[in-house]
């Protein structure tokens, strides 16, 4: 009986709880947000609403934003108390696109999740919002706020001694909690537990009648905290499905993760400290008061543009929690960067740091120090050497104060969440620069990590001369006759990519830009290519250094080297292993001429490996000497595919307010006679080249490290799979269907149970 | 002898008259209407396929635009 009891309610159990995490955020998200606010666009922006009687204010003009009744808010930059408006609007609201004169910020239950974690209450935010409102606060958005602030901050995540509890002053609030099946599920009940479940029942009657009234007061929560805390421990395995079922589109009680390092004597403290030369920027002090605001710190994402001193923030982090730190970067080569980025800005000895990768696996020495590695070596499911097993069970075993992840973005990938339910550590810092993919897995980020802490203004950031101002310009290069006649064919569908990328008319244009700004000013040059076969070619008839994935780490660091130094090494050329983190700070132009297929990040992450300020500091402002010190070009070849993609992959810079200039003619007409390919019977040899070339040549470059999650599904070259690969097809249908249908065209339910995600296979396996 | 056909004389930029060359190969021979290609840019075609042709182009150029969704 006792068996039948037991069996039934899981086996009824199996197929809800996986299809809650399965669809439980995005339904739930777009059914509360997409559905409304996309009505509403409909509605406002089709049918005209009309606002004749909506009042203003009768000081209007002095005040700087306008809140809709659909949570958008826009804010004009030019107003006096822009600096006061933006500082509180990021931290409350999602900012959609920022051009110069007028932001558009969205207001969501995930940014006041995050206003909430960072210190602010709900009357704060409508005071203040209706403060710097032109008109009256709107009463859906006041009621809103309400609704969605009202359970924030009464449940915690605490990790003591290597075990997570689920903390709060409110025992009916646990209650509520355990009622749902995910997290009951997730619940030990050891002898330890088990005692700590007591003190829920016993002191409930006391709370109840003692702290009643308080129960809608967030920020009461903290002092009665120091009275009575209720608590029960978790699996930690299951750690991310319970926060993610305490996030507002389900349970609607999403846990704050702080840490109070000054009063944890059981971890040993780490004695480093910055040094006085590392002068953290106003924007940098600000992302850290965020994170450390009320003397512990809190686990959260900050966003600052590439080339703005991302790794100061990091190790500043570290410096100030002063315990043991993991350090996640991407690839090897950004390990030694944060390596050196450590030694640099902070105190840090050399045994107290060390560095695990494939390639160098130095012990950790003494009983506190900090760590750098790449994702990889944490999540690697495989057979390792015994060496590394030893390290590994190491980092397991440790509780680390801070988790330090570098461009968190690729983070969501299965195979990187994997290393946060791996590791332990009382404090999550993310870092990136584009908090936007092409697959909708940024919203995991939500309960992976925590909250959006902070995130730069682009423009503003180029205002102040911390990061290069940058021309962007979409070259147009028209196909020539012969290679747009096979383009069109049928049979070379497959070679569509190569017959645009190799485009003689383009390899000129390329030319001709690497010739100018060689020549004329001076620049270092880099040339983007993901597809290897124009890689090769334009590197070859160029005869310019390239570096792709197979490039060996020694001859890596040769033409780095030789790039930065040489006078005679202007121009190298990356293939899509220059996307993220190699430092290049030498580089002031940047020339794509093939890319992967839409996506912003990537289009960003390009741009970032110039925005590294140059030049003197009042040269670079508004006025300056020299308006614009950085170059990014594009080559588009008109008429193809590439136009569509090359608008799409803009999106991202264009909200942060940057602006694409079209070039139509390069070369100019008049010149050019010089350049590679001016007669038709080299264009003719290149054609065919083209087309004897394999499929397998021209098709895009594979990497083992690849970032985003799309092109890690491996070896799928087949016909049709270029726009699945590239992540195009889960764009489309992302954004053309939103909050029309729950997600399940992109997740077909895993059958094979090898397949299974982990944490699946650990229960149904 | 002077032999006089009716039609319809079309002016381009390079690539839309390969689009153009392309699409009259993939008609069945009975729906050829390419009467004489006059150079690169330049093409002869019956008088009827105006709407058709503007059709063709104007689908393919909506393939490779992007219109960021709202």
């Amino acid at each position: 009986m006792g068996h039948g009891e037991k069996g039934r309610p899981s086996k009824s159990m199996k197929p809800s709880s996986k299809d809650d995490y399965r669809n439980a955020i995005p339904e739930d998200e777009e059914a509360t947000y997409g559905e409304e606010i996309e009505d509403d666009y409909h509605d406002g922006e089709g049918k005209k609403k009309d606002f004749s009687k909506l009042e203003l204010k009768p000081d209007h003009a002095n005040r700087p934003l306008w809140a809709c009744a659909d949570g958008r808010i826009f804010l004009e930059t030019f107003s006096p108390l822009y600096k006061q408006a933006y500082d509180f609007l990021i931290a409350i609201a999602e900012p959609v696109c920022r051009p110069e004169s007028m932001h558009e910020y969205n207001l969501t239950p995930h940014s006041l999740y995050a206003a909430v974690s960072v210190g602010l209450e709900t009357e704060t935010i409508i005071t203040v919002l209706s403060k710097l409102s032109k008109t009256k606060l709107p009463k859906e958005m006041i009621d809103f706020i309400h609704a969605s602030t009202a359970n924030y901050g009464k449940v915690k995540l605490v990790l003591k001694k290597n075990r997570y509890f689920i903390e709060s002053p409110f025992p009916e609030v646990l209650k509520k909690l355990l009622r749902d099946e995910v997290i009951s599920r997730a619940r030990i009940t050891s002898e330890a537990a088990g005692a700590e479940g007591f003190t829920v029942g016993k002191a409930m009657g006391e709370v109840v009648s003692g702290h009643n009234e308080l129960l809608n007061e967030a920020q009461l929560a903290a002092a009665a905290e120091e009275k009575e805390t209720h608590s029960f421990e978790i699996d930690p395995v299951q750690v991310e499905n319970v926060k993610q079922r305490c996030l507002p589109n389900a349970l609607n009680y999403p846990m704050m993760e702080e840490y109070d390092f000054r009063n944890d004597t059981v971890n040993p403290d780490l004695e480093v400290e910055l040094k006085p030369h590392a002068q953290p920027r106003p924007y940098q002090e600000k992302s850290l008061s965020k994170m450390f605001g009320n003397g512990r710190a809190r686990s959260g994402i900050i966003v600052l543009p590439c080339g703005a001193g991302k790794s100061l923030v990091g190790v500043s982090a570290a410096c100030r929690i002063r315990k043991s730190c993991l350090c996640l970067a991407t690839n090897a080569v950004s390990v030694d960067q944060w390596a050196f980025q450590f030694k640099l800005w902070s105190t840090i000895r050399d045994e107290q740091i060390c560095r695990f990768t494939s390639d160098s696996k130095e012990r950790f020495r003494g009983n506190a120090g900090v760590v750098v590695t790449t994702y990889n070596m944490v999540a690697f499911g495989g057979k390792r050497s015994e060496e590394s097993e030893k390290i590994i069970e190491e980092i397991r075993n440790r509780e680390w104060g801070l988790l330090l992840m570098d461009e968190v973005h690729v983070v969501p990938a299965h195979m990187f969440r994997k290393v946060i339910s791996l590791t332990k550590s009382h404090c999550k810092l993310g870092l990136t620069a584009t908090l936007v993919r092409e697959d909708e897995r940024i919203t995991d980020l939500n309960f992976l990590i925590g909250p959006k802490l902070y995130e730069a203004n682009w423009l503003d950031l180029v205002k102040g001369g911390f990061i290069a101002n940058v021309q962007c310009a979409e070259v147009w290069c028209p196909m020539t006759k012969e290679f747009f006649a096979e383009y069109l064919k049928k049979e070379n569908s497959k070679k569509k990519q190569a017959l645009y990328v190799m485009n003689p008319n383009k390899f000129r244009a390329c030319e001709f830009l690497i010739r100018f700004h060689e020549q004329q000013r001076g620049d270092k040059i880099i040339v983007f290519a993901d597809n290897l076969f124009a890689l090769t070619e334009y590197a070859m008839k160029l005869r310019k250094p390239m570096i792709y994935g197979a490039t060996s780490h020694i001859e890596r660091t040769k033409i780095l080297e030789a790039f930065k130094t040489s006078r005679d090494v202007n121009t190298i050329f990356l293939s899509k292993v220059g996307d993220n983190s190699i430092d290049i700070p030498e580089a002031n132009v940047i020339i794509q001429i093939s890319s992967h297929a839409g996506s912003r990040r990537q289009e960003a992450q390009r741009l970032g490996r110039i925005l590294r300020a140059k030049g003197k500091p009042q040269d670079r402002m508004a006025g300056g000497k020299e308006e614009y010190n950085a170059f990014f070009y594009s080559l588009v070849s008109t008429d193809t595919q590439e136009m569509y993609y090359s608008t799409k992959r803009q999106q991202f810079l264009i909200d942060q307010g940057y602006s694409f200039k079209v070039i139509t003619s390069l070369p100019p007409p008049d010149s050019g006679g010089d350049l590679s390919f001016h007669h038709l019977d080299e264009q003719l040899a290149l054609l065919g080249k083209v087309l004897s070339a394999g499929d397998d040549m021209v098709g895009l470059e594979q990497l083992e490290e690849d970032a985003d999650d799309i092109a890690l599904h491996k070896a799928r070259r087949s016909l049709g799979s270029m726009s699945a690969m590239s992540g195009a097809n889960g764009m489309v249908y992302m954004e053309y269907s939103t909050g029309k249908k729950p997600m399940g065209q992109g997740k077909p339910k895993p059958k094979d149970p090898s397949k299974r995600h982990y944490l699946f296979k650990k229960r149904y396996g | 002898m002077v032999n006089a056909t009716k039609g319809l004389f079309i002016s381009c930029d390079i690539p839309m008259a390969q689009f153009i060359v392309n699409l009259n190969a993939t008609m069945p021979a009975s729906q050829k209407f390419i009467i004489r290609v006059l150079d690169s840019t330049h093409l002869f075609v019956q008088p009827n396929v105006a709407d058709m042709i503007k059709n063709a182009i104007a689908d393919f150029r909506e393939q490779n635009s992007y219109e960021k969704p709202t």
